[in-house]
């Protein structure tokens, strides 16, 4: 736990300049770059100077309740728990307010005690002052006091308080829990007042964490949880306190677990905010436990109800109201609790309910079709509130790590399994314990989208190679035309044309039927590189040199039916793609002379930007399928990594569509 | 046969069997074959040195073994505009030398018409004396080619076949043999010819050169 943050964040309602900090803080979750909003509490020698204080005075006490033997020592020694929580904090951060609150929260009561003893006239005014601890602590934690002169003053007005309290039951004495004395009206109104301030600033005091928790970051809301625990505990004592003093318990023994929980389970639950806020999932405990006993408490009562209606209405059959309770009970126990878990996650733990209930909704919408699977890392941050987050995913038979958008990357974080192997891992921006278990039990709810985009990551990449490769062969198709052309040209042509020159030069020293039958030969040889240049030419026009439009024209000069060609402004295109474009012409030539019983041609070739943009439409009986195989077509414009359309109505003609 | 006098060639051939016997056959009609190379760039160091009348040359040949005959000829003719130059090819490829055809002293053959010895002695002989000398697939080549300019779609079918066969060297004799009409027939042709492309007979340019070139330029506009 560094301890830097631990002072970035300095919740103040009062300053406008401090909310807009702190509402930046919030919605980016880092309490990094927030040091303007830096303030150290106190040196550490004056938070020293105030526990130490707080320590002697708790000392002093159980010194005195020891001598006078009167059983007030029970009461005051428990209270070095909370010196001694509060030593800790400030042991661990020392400039903090929080530390000597603590040691004041039992410091006071012994304070109060002394006080009994020592002014005795005053005894029954001093009750403000075993808060004093507490309220000071609701205000100062966990990051220091608010700012703005509302919350300075409150402090102020609660000594004022504790004066009028004081000054208006001077001389009054406590028998048997009942107050007696004689105040004067001035006296009567000055104490009501006292109180009612008394009771105004712990309600401002309790505001005061409300507010910081609303607004704080989510380490701040982790911390302040602790303290709401550990207070509403110490509420429910105290409200229990109530019935049992209304049971005739005596004071201390009604009040006495309440002051235990303020001296101990308060110190100890603030001292474990501030030094390991994140150690158990506080919330979920909570929300647990009250969501049972509340379930439990129902299903009792619609148990009772329901066994109170039926034996009125069926007075005899007690073994059956008993059994019909029960089967009602029981038909209602799992929707109830599922009702009631929702309520109480909603209430005591928002945060995790709500992120739950929208990566859950999320992936709904995606199986639904509503959303992008690969939109699960945005929908995670959100949830998660951490903007930082990263999903990366475990690329399928390959090793390694990729981010969503398949860059490779190291692999770090939460590791997400699925039968058996690591599908993802989920990286965070902010690491904490209660971080990790919220990231677990979303990534539980996340996992389909998550392998989803994964698996459809690997598609897209095994598509892309499977394009590459297309490409590659046919540019490695496209160069072994050319020197197979090549190779026929100067290799079997030229030397049969030599060898016709030289029988032509023997020729001259023959005569007749010799040379008649040399003369037949040589033809033979002429009509044999004739047939050999033809050849070469199916394997790659040589047209192809002088352009694609000189290689097209020779599509139209073959072609039995009327075509006409035209050709725009092309761009620069490779060997391949122009051998491609002249056969994807010549074939669907081919196809709609085979097919289309038509009787005039229409070829178009175009620019449009790189690409190459050819139509080839007919008059004839059209009728051909969108999806028509056209295998050699199709074939031929994929492997450059085009797309063809085929557009035939019956009796409208058939258009053929090639963009390379 | 041995028609014309005795001209003095350079020929430029990689591959040695069709050079020794290319050397062989214009030696036999007579001609001095004063180099024999196999690149492009011996090839016009034996021009440089010989100063040949005609140069014969593959229009692929090393160094690149691409259109490095053709470039060579472009590049000859603007050092020796008077030098003839017969291109050989196994298959038509125009590019690189579609500025020479048409021009005058300029042939194009594909390599198996050196098979026809007496049709080749007159196309050597043609270029030589300034004419041209055009593979009749060259032609058709240059025929096909995109957008037909609007001068020539005046001109009726006979007309273009005239034109056609004029443009391949042929005199009008000859042409009226091969298409079957009186020599007074096709020179009425040329004349339409000559008047649809705007050639008048100004008594110092050759017309027919000038609709040869304007033929093919128009037809090779690609």
């Amino acid at each position: 736990m560094s301890r830097s943050w631990l002072w970035a964040y300095r919740p103040d309602i009062g300053a406008a300049t401090a909310r807009s900090c702190g509402s930046a803080l919030r919605a980016s979750t880092d309490t990094q770059g927030a040091d303007t909003c830096h303030d150290a509490d106190m040196s550490p020698k004056g938070t020293r100077a105030l526990t130490v204080l707080a320590t002697l005075v708790l000392l002093t006490a159980m010194g005195s309740a020891v001598q006078s033997r009167d059983g007030s020592a029970w009461l005051v020694a428990p209270g070095l728990v909370a010196v001694i929580a509060g030593w800790v904090v400030v042991w661990r951060v020392p400039t903090s307010l929080v530390g000597p609150a603590l040691a004041w929260s039992s410091g006071a009561i012994a304070l109060v005690l002394l006080g009994e003893r020592l002014v005795p006239p005053a005894s029954v005014g001093l009750w403000p002052i075993n808060l004093v601890g507490l309220f000071a602590l609701l205000l100062v934690f966990p990051d220091g006091p608010s700012r703005g002169p509302l919350w300075r003053g409150l402090p102020w007005l609660y000594v004022a308080a504790t004066f009028g309290t004081v000054g208006s039951a001077w001389g009054s004495t406590q028998v048997d829990g009942m107050i007696v004395g004689h105040p004067t009206a001035a006296q009567r109104v000055v104490g009501i007042a006292s109180v009612a301030s008394i009771g105004v600033c712990l309600v401002m005091a309790v505001v005061c964490v409300v507010m910081r928790y609303r607004q704080g970051a989510s380490r701040q809301r982790e911390q302040i949880r602790w303290l709401m625990s550990a207070g509403g505990v110490t509420v429910a004592l105290l409200m229990a306190g109530w019935v049992a003093l209304g049971l005739g318990l005596s004071v201390p023994a009604a009040f006495g677990p309440f002051l235990l929980a303020i001296v101990v389970l308060v110190p100890v639950a603030v001292g474990i905010a501030v030094v390991r806020h994140d150690l158990f999932d506080l919330d979920r405990l909570l929300g647990q436990s009250a969501t049972w006993l509340m379930t439990l408490v129902v299903s009792a009562g619609l148990f009772g109800v329901v066994v109170l209606l039926l034996s009125e209405l069926l007075s005899r059959y007690t073994g059956l109201v008993g059994a019909t309770a029960a089967f009602v009970t029981a038909l209602v126990l799992l929707p109830l609790h599922q009702f009631v878990n929702g309520f109480i996650g909603r209430l005591v733990d928002r945060d995790r309910y709500v992120g739950v209930a929208d990566i859950r909704r999320f992936a709904a919408d995606v199986h639904a079709g509503r959303r992008e699977p690969e939109a699960i890392e945005q929908a995670l941050r959100e949830a998660q509130g951490d903007p930082e987050l990263r999903v990366l995913l475990a690329r399928p038979g390959v090793s390694g790590w990729v981010t969503m958008t398949g860059a490779p990357t190291r692999g770090e974080g939460f590791a997400l399994e699925a039968g058996g192997d690591t599908i993802a891992r989920i990286a965070l921006g902010w690491e904490s314990a209660r971080a990790r278990r919220r990231i677990a039990e979303l990534a539980r709810e996340a996992w389909v989208p998550i392998e989803v985009s994964r698996l459809r990551l690997a598609l897209r990449e095994a598509l892309t190679e499977e394009r590459a490769s297309r490409g590659r062969l046919a540019k490695a198709t496209s160069q072994e035309r050319r020197r197979l052309v090549r190779d026929l040209h100067d290799g079997a042509q030229q030397r049969i044309v030599a060898s016709g020159l030289r029988l032509r030069l023997l020729q001259r020293d023959l005569s007749g039927r010799a040379a008649s039958e040399v003369d037949a030969t040589i033809k033979e040889l002429k009509t044999t590189v004739d047939v050999l240049r033809r050849l070469a030419n199916g394997v790659r026009p040589s047209q192809l040199d002088d352009g694609l439009e000189a290689a097209l024209v020779t599509v139209r000069e073959t072609t039995p039916l009327p075509m006409s060609l035209h050709v725009g402004e092309l761009p620069v295109v490779d060997d391949t793609r122009a051998l491609t474009a002249y056969f994807v012409v010549s074939e669907a030539v081919t196809n709609a002379l085979k097919h289309a019983h038509a009787s005039h041609l229409d070829v178009c070739v175009n620019g449009e930007g790189p690409r190459l943009a050819i139509r080839v439409s007919d008059d004839g009986i059209g009728g051909l399928p969108a999806d028509a195989p056209l295998p050699a077509l199709r074939d031929r414009v994929l492997s450059v990594g085009g797309k063809l359309d085929v557009v035939s109505l019956p009796g409208g003609g058939t258009t053929i569509t090639a963009v390379l | 046969m041995n028609p014309g006098a005795q001209r003095r060639i350079v020929v430029g051939e990689d591959s040695v069997l069709f050079r020794e016997g290319l050397v062989r056959l214009l030696t036999e009609q007579g001609h001095d074959v004063v180099a024999g190379v196999g690149d492009a760039v011996a090839l016009r160091a034996a021009v440089d040195a010989h100063h040949p009348d005609l140069a014969v040359i593959d229009i692929r040949m090393p160094p690149q073994l691409e259109s490095d005959g053709a470039e060579a000829a472009v590049a000859l003719r603007a050092s020796y505009p008077d030098l003839g130059l017969l291109l050989l090819s196994q298959h038509i490829q125009l590019r690189h030398c579609l500025g020479l055809i048409g021009t005058p002293g300029f042939g194009y053959l594909l390599k198996d018409s050196v098979l026809e010895l007496d049709e080749f002695a007159a196309a050597i002989e043609r270029v030589v004396q300034g004419g041209t000398a055009l593979d009749p697939e060259v032609v058709r080549a240059l025929v096909r080619a995109r957008s037909a300019p609007s001068a020539l779609d005046e001109m009726s079918e006979r007309e273009k076949e005239v034109l056609g066969l004029v443009a391949q060297g042929n005199s009008n004799g000859a042409v009226a043999a091969a298409l079957g009409l009186s020599d007074r027939t096709v020179e009425a042709h040329m004349r339409s010819v000559f008047t649809k492309l705007g050639l008048h007979d100004d008594g110092t340019t050759h017309r027919r050169v000038l609709a040869v070139v304007a033929y093919l330029e128009a037809r090779a506009r690609a």
